[in-house]
């Protein structure tokens, strides 16, 4: 008899069942996956022949992403006011700490829940959209003041630039919101267009430019103040689950 | 001068217990729970030993307008308590505390405060778990509520929740984040154990809250199930079994081949297995023997001299015929005892035998021809009905039977001075005869034409009454062998061997193929010869009575059906095509073979 239980045939036909058995289990697997529902994920397809087949954005999805953006924008005014704070400030409470007025603080916002409650919709939507364009031309300031100074790295300024191109966009999405609202009824006519005039530069009292820490200061303050007011315009609109 | 002295008793009082103005307070913190209120607490210094007043004072940024704290009371002992008024967001309030007593004040450091950074909501509310059972196994499920303060519902504050999982006797938490939702499944939880939960929240921006009180929950035993687990490996080990199946199947040969490798099946001649498996090993033994082998020999006949008797009776009876009898006559001289007496001995004890053999020699039961002279002994006295050599197949349909002779070497001696000389005798035709006796069984009838061979060897003159005996063979014969010639020698034929079938192939001596055989001659054996196929194979039978008994192998078969009676002698014809063979079985069919013999 001979020992070799294994001709070379054989070993083939084992390894080549092996191999099929392997592709099907893989088969099982990604069938498995595909029969739980929660793991489905659908895409929307573009539009590029008109609004027939088109997956159109509610006004919900368009707050939920002013939102975010909103947040992302925040967030990133914060990390770069911390780090101005660590480096270039001792003290979180210093006595020789001097700030200025911001620009914006001619802009009158409500600084409280009831306040913000109290505004309209369109006057809030206002407020929000003067804040971003007031802040255009300060941010790409600041951006090109950081990239000069040889203080700040390379990840700073970056991040100066992200924030002033996420105000833009931010303020883009927040036109395209009330355009929205406008269409929808929910917006009656009053809100009128920015004029040139209401932009601002940051020119302090003493004629000073405001510096990059002051600048960030006020940023970081603005921006959360636009946030909340989305928030709150967003529940007061869209009642959900969320709010 | 009585109040001057009380005042100056009590200043001096003071002086000698030693208090000192207020030491520096200290605003330890300040939070807000709901973005809308905020509390501030502080930490007073020494007192200096007189009771001392504290006091919060506050401006808002770009304003110089000194406010002093609204509430000292709501939030407890050295705190302030900003209500809703009081309160502006993205504004930073100045905040100094200032403590007095009677010898002076003192001033804490001022702190800077955006209501919106410092944000900590309440702890979350009703913390519930529960155990969900389901078919993959049980879960807790633990859910709660928003702290009654947060405004989540304007959107005023949005909070995030965290929650903590342990055993008691664990030290380290799970911390799961939950998200904004107000519930969590928590997994994989060890079976027949309790479990601690705690959650918390936080606004997007601000500081966690405090944990809740602890939530025990008790996870029920359990055996756990991997059911998707389970079933892709039946899966799986279901095809490799399909597949290993089908590869079998399709080379079960070789499998069979490596696994069970054929079993050596035995090679012996004449061995039958089908007869094996059947389990007649009797049978199968039989089969094997080869008839006449070995040679048994009887010794007691082999150390019988011959004898010959003649009696002129007998004589007259035989000598009927006319070459014959003078043949035979020739051959009775007493005083040529040596010279071919032997082998026409052997025709002249046929002659005055008359057939004698068809008492049979049953007491004969050697195959062998050694008791030739006994059955002629026996047989002398039996009538010989006028057998004529001329017509071996009398009315009587007897059959001629010529005794032949053999003799083993040994006592060949002791034939030497007798007549006997071993003979080999060539097989004649076999005749076509019907005759109800039988030649003693072990008698071969031949006719011998020339024995040559044996001239030398035995010293025997051949018989050379072959023409005779041609003659006699052929007259009278009803039915002669087709193509056989008359004048067709005879020859000495030798058994070759025996094959399966019980068949005796002989072959003649005068074949150039056949190798000599040396002093084998001696051994002379019978054989009655059954039939002959159709190749001129004899088939011999083993007759051992009378009675022609069926206890041979398969072809042999007694062509008579009567028990009682001896069977009939069939004589066959051999084909003529075949000189080789030679072959003529005259008589009953007896073949005089010559087998070999070994020198027993």
């Amino acid at each position: 008899m001979s020992l070799t239980l294994c001709s070379p045939t054989l070993c083939l036909y084992f390894s080549l069942s092996l191999g099929l058995s392997l592709w099907a289990v893989a088969v099982l697997l990604v069938a498995l996956l595909c029969l739980d529902p929660h793991s489905r994920v659908s895409s929307a397809p573009i539009c590029t022949h008109g609004p027939s087949g088109c997956h159109v954005p509610s006004l919900a999805d368009l707050f939920d992403r002013v939102i975010q953006h909103s947040a992302r924008m925040h967030s990133l005014s914060n990390d770069l006011h911390s780090e101005f704070e660590q480096y270039f400030l001792p003290s979180k409470n210093s006595i020789g700490k001097i700030y200025r007025k911001c620009h914006t603080s001619s802009i009158l916002t409500p600084n409280g829940k009831e306040n913000a409650q109290k505004l309209a919709r369109e006057e809030l939507t206002e407020v929000i959209l003067k804040l971003l364009m007031a802040w255009r031309d300060p941010l790409f300031q600041l951006h090109q003041s950081m990239a000069h100074q040889q203080d700040f790295n390379s990840f700073s300024s970056n991040k100066a630039l992200e924030m002033g191109d996420m105000t833009h966009e931010l303020r883009k999405g927040v036109e395209k919101v009330a355009e929205k609202m406008r269409v929808l009824g929910m917006l009656g006519n009053s809100v009128t267009g920015l004029s040139p005039a209401e932009t601002m530069l940051p020119i302090s009292d003493s004629g000073e430019a405001m510096s990059n820490y002051e600048l960030l200061y006020c940023f970081r303050r603005d921006s959360n103040k636009v946030q909340n007011y989305l928030k709150i315009l967003k529940c007061r609109i869209i009642p959900e689950h969320d709010c | 001068m009585m109040l001057n002295s009380i005042m100056y008793s009590k200043w001096a009082q003071y002086m000698f217990i030693g208090v000192s103005a207020p030491g520096k307070p200290k605003l330890t913190s300040c939070r807000s729970p709901e973005k809308e209120t905020f509390t501030c607490w502080w930490e007073p210094g020494e007192d200096g030993g007189l009771p001392t007043t504290y006091a919060l004072y506050y401006h808002l940024e770009n304003s110089e307008t000194v406010y002093e704290c609204p509430d000292y009371k709501t939030a407890g002992n050295n705190s302030c308590f900003f209500n809703k008024n009081d309160t502006s967001l993205w504004v930073n309030y100045n905040i100094t505390v200032v403590a007095t007593n009677a010898l002076g004040k003192n001033i804490s450091e001022p702190v800077e405060v955006d209501v919106a950074y410092i944000v900590q909501p309440n702890t979350p509310e009703n913390v519930t778990a529960v155990v969900v059972d389901e078919d993959q196994g049980p879960f807790v499920r633990v859910s709660w509520e928003k702290p009654r303060t947060a405004d989540t519902r304007s959107g005023w504050i949005t909070l995030l929740y965290q929650l903590r999982v342990k055993q008691q006797k664990d030290k380290e938490w799970e911390e799961y984040n939950a998200g904004m939702q107000k519930y969590y499944n928590v997994f994989s939880l060890h079976p027949d154990t309790e479990f601690m939960v705690q959650v918390r929240c936080k606004p997007d921006h601000g500081f966690w809250s405090e944990w809740t009180q602890t939530t025990y929950i008790k996870m029920p035993d359990y055996i756990p199930r991997q059911r998707s687990l389970w079933i892709i490996i039946t899966i799986f080990s279901v095809f490799i079994v399909l597949i290993l199946t089908w590869t079998l199947n399709v080379k079960r040969n070789s499998v069979k081949l490596c696994l069970l490798p054929p079993v050596p099946g035995p090679k012996i001649k004449g061995f039958d297995k089908q007869l094996l498996k059947s389990g007649k090993t009797e049978e199968v033994f039989n089969s094997l023997v080869i008839q006449g082998f070995p040679p048994t020999i009887d010794y007691d006949d082999l150390l019988v001299e011959y004898l010959e008797v003649y009696d002129n009776e007998e004589q007259e009876l035989v000598l009927d015929g006319k070459d014959l009898s003078e043949d035979c006559i020739k051959s009775k001289s007493p005083s040529d005892c040596d010279s071919g007496r032997g082998s026409c001995d052997s025709r002249t004890l046929l002659l005055e035998k008359c057939m004698v053999g068809r008492k049979g020699s049953g007491s004969d039961q050697h195959q062998y021809s050694q008791h030739g002279e006994t059955s002629w002994a026996s047989t002398e006295s039996s009538e010989c009905q006028g057998l004529e050599p001329g017509s071996p197949e009398s009315s009587d349909g007897r059959v001629k039977t010529w005794p032949v002779v053999f003799s083993s070497p040994q006592p060949h001696h002791h034939y030497q001075a007798e007549t006997v000389k071993p003979v080999y005798h060539s097989v004649p035709e076999i005749l076509n005869h019907s005759s109800p006796h039988i030649m003693p069984t072990n008698y071969h009838h031949l006719h011998h034409q020339d024995i040559p061979q044996q001239e030398g060897r035995h010293g025997k003159p051949a018989c050379r009454h072959s023409q005779s005996y041609n003659h006699f063979n052929l007259d009278g014969l009803n039915t002669p062998a087709p193509g056989v010639s008359p004048s067709r020698s005879l020859e000495y034929v030798e058994v070759q061997r025996v094959n399966p079938e019980n068949m005796l192939l002989l072959r003649p001596l005068s074949d150039p193929n056949r190798e000599p055989e040396g002093s084998d001659y001696a051994g002379e054996d019978y054989s009655k010869v059954k039939e002959v196929t159709s190749n001129n194979i004899l088939l011999l039978r083993r007759d051992t009575s009378h009675h022609c008994v069926d206890d041979y192998s398969q072809a042999s078969q007694c062509t008579t059906q009567q028990p009682p009676h001896p069977c009939k002698p069939v004589i066959y014809q051999s084909n003529s095509g075949m000189p080789q063979e030679g072959m003529r079985v005259m008589g009953n069919g007896y073949v005089d073979s010559t087998v070999l013999m070994p020198s027993y």
